[in-house]
């Protein structure tokens, strides 16, 4: 039987967050084997200390929640991030130049980011509550562009996370060429099946929002297995 | 009193164009506000449209968790400097604070002020989540760091700045460190209420209702 917490990446990144919050997120990371723990830049050091020898993933966000730092600070922060020890990097879009149809800069934003990690996992948030349909296809079709390895729905900052339509539209739109990451407001284990079952590879889970544990039965479990 | 040379004529948002940039830029260089404050993907641009003007260019940093790497602000900072901003308003490390490793808040904040020794630092403390007495403390701080001025908010927190706020921030600051009220400052009673309790420059978005506001009651 599959454990859906291994699809989940356990979030914190309140500005508010303490180190005791980080050491609690990473001890419940443990105990509950999530696949990863999604912090912000300033804690990586600390979460590599904690979680070093374990199989718990490290993911840092770069230039959050607005995605609207220059290039090259981005690019700077994610190298930081991965020489301080996270094995992923989750960046914001810069969604001013979609919405300016600046999308060379768009694509080289993100590149520059993938370049400066060296192979290690990238997972670009697009932001969904801020785009329209047209704009989620753009983004999605300049992430494929940039062979980013996941397209996550939201930051969680803003009035609305994931819907069930944006991540069919975007599953229908990369189909098998980027994974999907479905983010913000995912309360219970319910919701986080079916996100799975409509095309998220990951769903990324808030400490603050305690997932209600249902009682599932194999037969579901079964159903995302891949 | 000419309240537009106080205020910093602002637009953070995650969506903002390039178009919206280049009209704030317009705005500011119509009624002569002191800066333009910006995310630092936009400094090139605001420079471009301000070059020949005397009006600034502000850029964020760490903006608005101020939840980045200390090695990651300075970087950020060092390009907006480089992309030609004239000031910084960097987020005070709030999980530091919070955490009561008050050595690592001030070195985050005297790590950038260290790369721009001749520009004007300001740093936000974000006031909606300190007590009375954190506000102190983390003004403190921030004046340990080297910050020019004390900035009560981003503007993407749970409030803006309150008369409350000032009050303490100038209790700390007295005449040696200057002070940024911003959030929520929408008409021209609260911005000049804000300046006599002793903020010597404001954030704002409605810097221009605002002036309208004052012309308009002066003419009354």
């Amino acid at each position: 039987m599959t454990d859906i917490n291994a699809f989940l990446d356990f979030t914190q990144l309140n500005s508010c967050t303490t180190n005791h919050d980080i050491v609690n997120l990473c001890n419940e990371a443990l105990q509950n084997n999530y696949h990863a723990i999604c912090i912000n830049s300033c804690y990586v050091p600390l979460a590599k200390q904690l979680l070093s020898k374990t199989s718990i993933k490290i993911c840092s966000t770069v230039s959050f929640p607005l995605g609207a730092m220059s290039t090259q600070a981005k690019a700077f922060e994610a190298r930081k991030a991965i020489e301080q020890g996270a094995d992923e990097i989750e960046m914001v879009l810069n969604i001013g130049s979609l919405k300016s149809k600046s999308y060379l800069s768009l694509l080289k934003d993100i590149i520059d980011v993938k370049l400066a990690i060296n192979g290690k996992t990238l997972k670009v948030i697009i932001e969904i509550s801020k785009l329209n349909k047209n704009e989620i296809i753009k983004a999605c079709e300049i992430c494929m562009d940039a062979k980013v390895d996941y397209i996550k729905t939201s930051t969680g900052f803003t009035n609305s996370g994931a819907t069930f339509t944006a991540v069919k539209i975007i599953k229908k739109t990369v189909k098998d060429h980027v994974k999907i990451v479905a983010a913000g407001g995912i309360q219970d284990y319910e919701t986080a099946l079916k996100y799975l079952q409509i095309g998220a590879d990951r769903i990324s889970a808030s400490q603050e929002i305690k997932m209600t544990k249902a009682q599932l039965s194999a037969d579901i479990y079964s159903k995302i297995e891949r | 009193m000419l309240l537009n040379t106080y205020i910093d004529h602002t637009l953070l948002k995650s969506t903002a164009s390039k178009n919206e940039i280049i009209k704030l830029c317009d705005e500011a260089i119509t009624y002569n506000f002191f800066s333009v404050c910006v995310n630092s993907c936009y400094v090139s641009l605001a420079k471009q449209q301000l070059q020949n003007t005397s009006v600034k260019v502000c850029s964020v940093i760490g903006f608005p968790l101020g939840a980045m790497s200390t090695q990651a602000k300075v970087h950020e900072a060092k390009t907006a400097i480089d992309d030609g901003a004239d000031e910084i308003d960097m987020v005070i490390n709030l999980g530091y604070f919070k955490s009561q490793d008050f050595d690592n808040v001030w070195k985050d904040i005297e790590a950038v002020k260290r790369i721009m020794p001749n520009h004007i630092l300001k740093v936000i403390l974000e006031t909606c989540y300190l007590e009375e007495d954190e506000i102190l403390k983390a003004s403190e701080l921030a004046i340990k760091g080297g910050a020019d001025f004390i900035k009560t908010s981003t503007g993407f927190g749970t409030r803006g700045a309150s008369v409350e706020d000032i009050k303490l921030m100038k209790r700390v600051a007295k005449d040696s460190t200057k002070i940024k009220a911003s959030g929520g400052i929408k008409d021209a009673k609260t911005a000049i209420e804000y300046i006599n309790l002793g903020a010597q420059r404001l954030g704002t978005s409605s810097g221009i209702a605002i002036l309208k506001g004052r012309i308009s009651k002066l003419n009354y």
